[in-house]
C-alpha cells in the first residue's frame, strides 16, 4: 500500500509540472515535455520488471510497440474512436506480454535477457520485411503492418478539431494524467504484497520459497501488469506524433530508456523518473553535437554503471528512510 | 503389502516417508528411509554429521525433492511439490543458519508466511489487510519478539534470528513444523529459552520433527527418537532407550556423553 509520504511527493510532483504549459508559452518545451512523461511511464513499469521483479527483459520496447501499432491498425482498419483503441491496445499489449512471459520467465537471467531481445527483433523483422500489400489507398502500397513507412492518418482524440494550434497542450496533461497512474500502479506494486514477495525472492529465495512464494507466479503476474501501462503508453505516443514507425524497435532508444534507469536508480519508486529527467535533459544539452550525443551518453551511462551503480537514489543524501523504493525498517 | 496400523494401533500418521532416498552422483545422502510421524507427537533426529538429517528436511520441504520413495502428508502423496505448494499444504521449516530476509524489519519477515503461506494466491493483491496484521503479531508474541517488530532482520543477535525463524515458520499456519538445529551456536541458557518456546508451540497441537546436537534438548521435548547414520537409519524408539543402544554410543554419543545423558534423564525424571 502506498504510504501517505509516497502519495504527497507525488501530488507535489503532479502539481508543479502542471504548472509548466502555464508559465511558458514555448511550445517545443510543453511537446518535450509530453515526450518525457512517455518515457517515464515506460521506465517506471520496466523498472518494475527489472529492478523489483529481477526479470531482465529487454522486450518493453517490442511491448510498447505493440500498444503504438494495436492503436494505430484499430483506427486505420476499423476506424474506432483512439479513446476506444487506447484501452483495447493496452489490454493487447497485456496479453502479448502474458505470452512472451509465459515462454521466458522459467529461464534464467542472461537467458531471458536473450529471449525477449529476440523477441523484439522478430516483431521488428515482421513489420519491415512484409512488402506485400494488403490495402491499397491513394498513398501507396500498404502492407498489412504497415512496413517501413508505418502508420500515419488513423484517428486523434480531437484536440486538434477542439483546440486548434494549442491541442499540444491537451496532450500534454493527457501525458501526465497518464504519468501519474503509472506511478501510482508502481507505488502500489512495491509497497504492496507483490513488492514484498519480490524482497523476500531477493534477500533469500530458497526462504521465501519455503513460505509460499512461488516466483514464476508473481514474476509473470508482473510482466503481465506491467505491461498495461507501457502498452498504453506506447498508444498515446502514437496518437500523440499521428504516426507510429518500426523506429520505435532502435537499440540506441531502447538504451537510452535503460540509461534513465540506470542513472535515476534501479529498483527505487522515484530513482527511473529522475533519470528520465536528467537523461532528456542531457540530451537536449548535447542536440547540437551530433554524433558525439550518442558518444555523450555512453560514457554517462558507463560511468553510473561503474562508480554509482545503485545510480542517484543510491547517493547517501537520497537514502533517506521510505525515499528509496526499498522498503526498510524504519 | 502394508500390514497398516495393526501391531501398534497407529492411526492414520500425519506425516510417512517410505524408502526415501537422495542421491548426489555415486553418493547416498538419504538411504531408503522409512519413518511415520503422527499428530500430535515431537520426533528428534540425532546423528553425527554428514548423516543426511538436513537432506531429509530438503526432500520433505521441496527445496531439493527425493530421488526416489515417497513423502505422504495427511494421505496427500507431496514427494514433488515445489516449496510453495508443501508450505500450502502446512508443512513450514526452520534452517539451520540464519535464514530470512536481512533487508527487511523483523514484522515484515514475519508478513511474507502470514500473507503467502496459509493459502494459494492465484490473484496478488495490492493491500495486506488486517487479518495478517493479526497473524503476524501473534506470531510474533508466541516467540517473544513482539517488542521487536520494527529492528532489522540482518541486525538481530543470533537467539532473535533463531526465534524469528519459528515466528516465520509459525505464521504460515503449519500442521507439521520442521526444526532444523533450532538451538545451534546458543548458549545454555538462550536454549532453556528456545525450549519454553518450543514447549509452547507444542502445546498449540503442532507436530514437530526437530534436528539438534545439543542432546539435552533432543531427549526433553522428543517423544521419540530417530538416529541417522550415513544416511540410515540405526535407532528410532525412546529417548531413554538411546544411551542403551550399544550402536548409538559407538557411532554418535560416545561413553562419556552417554553416561552424562543418562544421568541427565534420571534427574529429569525424578
Amino acid at each position: 500500500m502506498p504510504t501517505r509520504r509516497d502519495l504527497l511527493i507525488l501530488a507535489v510532483l503532479v502539481a508543479l509540472a502542471a504548472l509548466i504549459p502555464l508559465v511558458t508559452g514555448m511550445r517545443y518545451i510543453v511537446t518535450q515535455a509530453t515526450l518525457f512523461f512517455i518515457w517515464a511511464i515506460v521506465v517506471t513499469q520496466w523498472n518494475l520488471v527489472l529492478g523489483v521483479g529481477g526479470i531482465f527483459s529487454l522486450a518493453q520496447m517490442a511491448l510498447f510497440a505493440v500498444g503504438a501499432y494495436s492503436t494505430a491498425m484499430l483506427g486505420y482498419y476499423f476506424e474506432l474512436p483512439m479513446l476506444l483503441a487506447m484501452p483495447i491496445a493496452a489490454l493487447v499489449t497485456v496479453l502479448v506480454s502474458t505470452l512472451v512471459g509465459a515462454a521466458c520467465l522459467r529461464l534464467k537471467g542472461p537467458y531471458v535477457a536473450l529471449l525477449t531481445l529476440a523477441v523484439a527483433q522478430m516483431l521488428y523483422l515482421l513489420i519491415t520485411n512484409d512488402t506485400a500489400c494488403f490495402t491499397n489507398p491513394p498513398s501507396g502500397c500498404m502492407p498489412f503492418f504497415g512496413g517501413v513507412r508505418g502508420f500515419t492518418r488513423f484517428g486523434d482524440l480531437g484536440f486538434r478539431e477542439l483546440l486548434g494550434g494549442k491541442w499540444y497542450v491537451a496532450h500534454f496533461y493527457v501525458g501526465l494524467f497518464l504519468l501519474a497512474l503509472a506511478v501510482l500502479f508502481s507505488l502500489a506494486i512495491i509497497r504492496g504484497p507483490m513488492g514484498l514477495a519480490f524482497q523476500a525472492l531477493r534477500d533469500n529465495p530458497g526462504c521465501a520459497m519455503s513460505r509460499g512464494v512461488s516466483k514464476f507466479k508473481y514474476q509473470l503476474w508482473l510482466f503481465a501488469l506491467s505491461a498495461f501501462f507501457t502498452g498504453l503508453a506506447g498508444s498515446f505516443y502514437a496518437i500523440n506524433f499521428a504516426a507510429i514507425g518500426p523506429t520505435v524497435f532502435s537499440i540506441s532508444l531502447l538504451l537510452f530508456l535503460m540509461s534513465m534507469i540506470v542513472v535515476g536508480g534501479i529498483g527505487t519508486i522515484w530513482g527511473p523518473l529522475l533519470g528520465a529527467l536528467i537523461l532528456m535533459l542531457t540530451d537536449e544539452a548535447m542536440r547540437e553535437f551530433g554524433d558525439w550525443r550518442d558518444i555523450g551518453l555512453g560514457l554517462i551511462l558507463a560511468g553510473f554503471v561503474i562508480f554509482l551503480p545503485r545510480g542517484l537514489m543510491g547517493l547517501p543524501v537520497a537514502r533517506l528512510p521510505r525515499l528509496s523504493g526499498r522498503r526498510r525498517a524504519d | 503389502m502394508e500390514t497398516a496400523a495393526g501391531d501398534d494401533q497407529m492411526e492414520e500418521p500425519l506425516l510417512t516417508c517410505r524408502n526415501v532416498s537422495k542421491h548426489f552422483g555415486a553418493l547416498a545422502a538419504v538411504n531408503n528411509l522409512s519413518v511415520k510421524v503422527k499428530a500430535g507427537e515431537v520426533l528428534g533426529i540425532g546423528g553425527p554429521n554428514g548423516a543426511g538429517k538436513t537432506t531429509l528436511f530438503e526432500a520433505i520441504s521441496g527445496l531439493n525433492p527425493a530421488s526416489s520413495g515417497e513423502i505422504i502428508f495427511q494421505g496427500r502423496d507431496i514427494t514433488r511439490l515445489p516449496p510453495d505448494a508443501v508450505c500450502h499444504a502446512g508443512i513450514a521449516r526452520t534452517y539451520q543458519l540464519n535464514a530470512g530476509f536481512d533487508s527487511m524489519s523483523v514484522r515484515d519477515n514475519v508478513r511474507v508466511a502470514a500473507y503467502f503461506g496459509r493459502r494459494n494466491r492465484r490473484i496478488p493483491g495490492f493491500r495486506f489487510g488486517s487479518d495478517s496484521d493479526a497473524q503476524v503479531r501473534e506470531a510474533l508474541e508466541l516467540v517473544g519478539l513482539a517488542d521487536k517488530g520494527d529492528e532489522l532482520t540482518g541486525r538481530l543477535p543470533v537467539v532473535d534470528r533463531k526465534l524469528l525463524m519459528l515466528a516465520g515458520a509459525l505464521a504460515s499456519n503449519p500442521k507439521l513444523l520442521l526444526m532444523d538445529e533450532p538451538v545451534g551456536g546458543l548458549n545454555p541458557k538462550e536454549i532453556d529459552l528456545v525450549m519454553e518456546v518450543t514447549r509452547r508451540i507444542v502445546g498449540r497441537g503442532i507436530t514437530i520433527i526437530l534436528i539438534e546436537h545439543v542432546m539435552r534438548f533432543l531427549v526433553q521435548l522428543s517423544d521419540r527418537v530417530l538416529i541417522m547414520h550415513h544416511g540410515e537409519k540405526i535407532y528410532e524408539g525412546s529417548p531413554q532407550g538411546l544411551v542403551h543402544d550399544r550402536n548409538v554410543v559407538d557411532v554418535y554419543l560416545g561413553e562419556g556423553a552417554s553416561q552424562r545423558l543418562g544421568a541427565l534423564m534420571q534427574q529429569v525424571s525424578a
